[in-house]
Formats: C-alpha cells, sequence, structure tokens
C-alpha cells in the first residue's frame, strides 16, 4: 500500500513537473501578451527533434544537446514571429489567433512528418540520468529527479526573470500599460518579441525533458496541446505558481486513475479539470481580467 | 522675472469652426508657481494639451527652453523637461510603486539595455526613487502593489513618477480633483516640497488651493487670457469677476 502511494506521488510529481516545464511558455504568451499559441506543442515538439537529431546524428551530449535544441528552436521560431505573431500581439482577435497559430501547428507537422518521417524518435539520456537512484528507501529513476529539478528550476528562474529583473519591470510595464511604456521610452515591441522567444524556448527545453513520458514524433503538436492549454486554464493564464499547481494536480489525478483504475483512461485527469474549473472559473490564480 | 522656460506666442486652437483657444501669450520663468484657472469651458485643458503635445495648435508657437517645440512629439517634450502629471491612467498597475518610480528613473538615464539587474536595487537609481517617494511623503508605500494604493496615494505616485523624470517644468493637471477631504492636505503638503527650480503651472478650479501655491495667475475664459498678474489682485479684477459670475448665471439657467 506504503508502496503504491509513493509510486504514483513520484509518477505525479515528474509527470507534473514535465506539464509545467512545457505548458508555462503557453501561459506566459497567453497571460502577458493575450496570444493563444497553439502552436506552442510544436515548437515542443521542434526541441524534441533537434535533441534527437544533435545526439543520435551530430552526436553531442545531453546537456549541450538541450543548448542546440532551445536556441535551435527559438531561432526557427524567429521568423515566424516578425512575420506572423507580431500581427496578433494583444489585440487581434481570438479566431484571427487560433486560425494563425493552428495553421502554423499544421504546416509544422507537415514538416516534420516529411523530414523525420511519422516514426518516434527518441533522445537518449546520458547513463547519468538513465539508472535508478537510491533515495534510501526505493529506488527511482534518476530522469525522474532530474526532471523535477528542470521544473523546479524553470519556475524559479521565471519568477526571478519577471518579478525580479529590469526586464521583468520593463515587460509588466509593456503588458499593462503599452501606450505610456512607449512615452516612456520602452521598445514595446522588442520586449514582446524577447518574451515570444523565452516562451519558445522553454517550450522546446520541455520538449526535450519530458520525451520519456511524452515521445518526439509529428503528432505530438496536436496531441499534448489539449492538455497543455488545461494546464493554462486551471492554473490562470500567466501565473507561475498558477501552473505549477495546475500541473501538479492534473498529474496527480491523471497518475493515480491510470494506476488505481486504467480501463478509465484519461476519465480522471478531465474530472479534475471539471471540478477545479467549476470552482475556480478564472484558473486556480488567475488574473482577473 | 527668472529665466524663461515656457513661452507661449499667440497661441490659438480651433477644432472646425470653433476657436477654443484664442491668441493665447506668456511666459513661465525658472522656478515659477503659477496656477492657470477659468470657469469650465474656459479652454484650460485645450491650453495644457497644446502645451504637452497632445494637441497641435492651429496657429501660433510654443517655445520651450529657448527651443521652439510645437512640432515635437510628446515623449520628445518629457525628454526635454516638459512634463505633466495627475493622470492616473499612466501609472502601471503591475507595478508596486517602488518599480514605477524606478522605470521612469531608468528610462531617463538611458539604461535601456540592462537586463538582469533589480530595477529598484541598482545603485543611483535607488537613491533616487527612495529620494523622491521621501520628499512626497510616500516612501513607506515603496513596496506595494499600484492597485493596493488609495486614490490620493496613486495621485501622489503619479507625482514621483513625473519627478523621475527630472522637469523643468512641471504641469499639474488638477492635483485635487476627485480626491477625498482628508488625502487632500497631503497633496498640496507634497506640491508644497517639489524642488523650487522646477517651474510648476497649476490648472485648478479650488481657489482656496490656488491662492496657497500660486504667485501669479492666468485667468482664462472664452478661449482668451483675460487676467495676468499677482494672485491677490485677481478675485478684485472686474473681467475676471464677470467671467467668473456669467458662466455661474449661465450655469443656473442651463439648471
Amino acid at each position: 500500500m506504503m508502496n503504491t502511494v509513493l509510486s504514483i506521488g513520484l509518477d505525479a510529481v515528474s509527470y507534473g513537473m514535465v506539464l509545467f516545464t512545457i505548458s508555462i511558455g503557453l501561459s506566459i504568451m497567453m497571460g502577458l501578451m493575450r496570444v493563444v499559441n497553439l502552436a506552442h506543442g510544436a515548437f515542443a515538439m521542434i526541441g524534441g527533434y533537434f535533441a534527437s537529431y544533435a545526439i543520435k546524428q551530430l552526436g553531442l551530449n545531453y546537456p549541450f544537446a538541450i543548448v542546440v535544441a532551445v536556441l535551435g528552436t527559438i531561432v526557427i521560431s524567429a521568423p515566424l514571429e516578425m512575420l506572423l505573431y507580431r500581427r496578433i500581439y494583444r489585440g487581434a482577435g481570438e479566431l484571427t489567433q487560433l486560425l494563425l497559430t493552428i495553421g502554423v501547428t499544421f504546416v509544422i507537422i507537415g514538416l516534420a512528418n516529411y523530414v523525420f518521417g511519422p516514426t518516434t524518435k527518441s533522445i537518449p539520456v546520458p547513463a547519468m540520468l538513465s539508472g535508478p537512484f537510491d533515495l534510501g528507501f526505493r529506488m527511482i529513476p534518476t530522469h525522474r529527479l532530474f526532471v523535477v529539478a528542470c521544473g523546479l528550476t524553470t519556475a524559479l528562474a521565471l519568477w526571478l526573470l519577471i518579478e525580479r529583473t529590469d526586464f521583468g519591470v520593463r515587460l509588466r510595464a509593456a503588458v499593462d500599460n503599452g501606450d505610456m511604456a512607449e512615452a516612456l521610452g520602452i521598445r514595446t515591441q522588442v520586449i514582446y518579441s524577447m518574451t515570444f522567444a523565452i516562451a519558445v524556448g522553454l517550450g522546446a527545453f520541455g520538449g526535450v525533458v519530458g520525451a520519456e513520458l511524452m515521445p518526439i514524433e509529428p503528432s505530438y503538436a496536436l496531441r499534448y496541446m489539449v492538455t497543455f492549454l488545461v494546464v493554462v486554464s486551471v492554473g490562470g493564464a500567466g501565473s507561475i505558481p498558477g501552473a505549477l499547481a495546475a500541473s501538479l494536480l492534473l498529474g496527480l489525478a491523471d497518475t493515480t486513475g491510470k494506476y488505481l483504475a486504467p480501463e478509465f483512461g484519461e476519465f480522471f485527469f478531465y474530472l479534475a479539470v471539471i471540478v477545479i474549473v467549476f470552482l475556480f472559473p478564472n484558473g486556480l490564480l488567475g488574473r482577473a481580467q | 522675472m527668472t529665466r524663461p522656460l515656457l513661452e507661449l506666442r499667440n497661441v490659438s486652437r480651433a477644432f472646425g469652426g470653433l476657436r477654443v483657444n484664442a491668441e493665447v501669450s506668456f511666459t513661465l520663468g525658472e522656478g515659477e508657481r503659477v496656477a492657470l484657472i477659468g470657469p469650465n469651458g474656459a479652454g484650460k485643458t485645450t491650453l495644457v494639451n497644446v502645451i504637452t503635445g497632445d494637441l497641435a495648435p492651429s496657429e501660433g508657437r510654443v517655445v520651450f527652453d529657448g527651443q521652439d517645440i510645437t512640432d515635437l512629439s510628446i515623449p520628445a517634450r518629457v525628454k526635454a523637461g516638459l512634463v505633466r502629471t495627475f493622470q492616473i491612467t499612466r501609472l502601471f498597475t503591475g507595478l508596486t510603486v517602488a518599480e514605477n518610480v524606478a522605470l521612469a528613473v531608468m528610462q531617463r538615464r538611458g539604461m535601456t539595455w540592462r537586463f538582469f539587474a533589480r530595477a529598484t536595487f541598482t545603485p543611483g537609481v535607488r537613491e533616487e526613487w527612495r529620494r523622491i517617494l521621501e520628499l512626497l511623503g510616500i516612501a513607506d508605500l515603496a513596496a506595494r502593489p499600484v492597485t493596493e494604493l488609495a486614490y490620493g496615494q496613486q495621485r501622489l505616485l503619479d507625482l514621483a513618477i513625473g519627478l523621475a523624470l527630472n522637469p523643468k517644468v512641471l504641469i499639474l493637471d488638477e492635483p485635487a480633483a476627485g480626491v477625498p477631504h482628508d488625502e487632500a492636505p497631503k497633496i498640496l503638503e507634497a506640491i508644497d516640497r517639489l524642488p523650487r527650480e522646477i517651474a510648476v503651472l497649476m490648472i485648478e478650479h479650488d481657489m482656496d488651493l490656488v491662492f496657497k501655491f500660486a504667485r501669479r495667475v492666468l485667468v482664462l475664459a472664452n478661449g482668451r487670457l483675460i487676467f495676468e498678474g499677482d494672485a491677490g489682485a485677481v478675485t478684485r479684477d472686474e473681467e475676471v469677476r464677470r467671467a467668473y459670475l456669467g458662466s455661474y448665471a449661465d450655469g443656473r439657467r442651463r439648471a
């Protein structure tokens, strides 16, 4: 019994952290820049392909492959930002945003299928992370701990960036009152572009470290997008603690359900979503709009 | 008179056929405290908008610190030192009081490419926002989010942002309007403590406030400057009385 509870807890936390790491970029785009970026999953997937290619074809080591994946995805997204996303920051109608970003997603899926084929691409983790880790009272896969550490580091770093740096102050100012920020001489377009890059980079990072749980293949871009959107809407768009809480709660609901009643599939995940959204219509820690 | 800083030369502004300001000329010198008053509809707001660059004049020139600024943008005027305050809309509600002021300080100093420093802690910037908040008596609010401030406190914060932009001329746009009675004295005190070298032009309805604050008064009626002179003399001026009484009588008739 104790063992089952522990197993569920550990799996729930690591799954929750993967959800968080990928979804937080989406949450920032939605909460701060008011863009519903349905292509966020596609960017996470691109990160995964980059890492897989970097390790298996180029022989790079795992940490370096993560860096390549994040930077590579940002580079690929940059022209999309300049040509397309810039038009839909803060103000474009929701329908425009959805049509544009779902279009981008389909294009990326098509290209991924064409370039890499329909099969799953693995991202081999280094020996250091692939073995078991002795917690003292039981063994767990080291990679799980790594994923948890990545999630917590991301949350802390992002919180510091937004709440404690000059960039964060300018970003919040631009989000609050763009005209006044411009009048003070803040280049809001530059701030938005950098925020977009950060959001996409986080997606790519999450795509790589979460590839064990969410394998990289062309339909990844759509398959998990609903889950990411659910995390954002349950947590409240733009809220880091909200996304963290939502990821862990949903991770727990999903894992518990799959352990104890596997025949129900995703039932418990969506039951938790319905209950939370019913109790907190703005999300757990959403900014009132 | 001290060195002239702001000078209006025959400024007129018309909206279609309606002339809201007609041939207004005056000069504001370094460190002066001047009030601009006038009955409702006299064209005060339009005149201020022409000075700050929100509106272009139909005729006439606006000169600031020896430079013709008639065609300059609002940010360029702010940069030159012509700053308007008491517009709540300019506060950043997602930021704390200290961050609001620190941001204005950093932007003014051109520190636009610092990313990972903590704005409110940066040496130099920190001393400056603290000094400004202390001057205005709101230092204890530094860490509070703007959304938690009372209305009067928000106005003081706006004044703090104005000061952080290092103005030579500060335009106070109805500083006491809408402020609850118990908060109004704090605003007056803060205005009283503004650095002497800053020239201040206050647009105000409240005559008590005007007399406490200004040594020189400009009276606008029907878009024209009908009086310019000593604060003590303004109530004795026949034309000023007529303008105010006239509008009062008009108001009564309309009501």
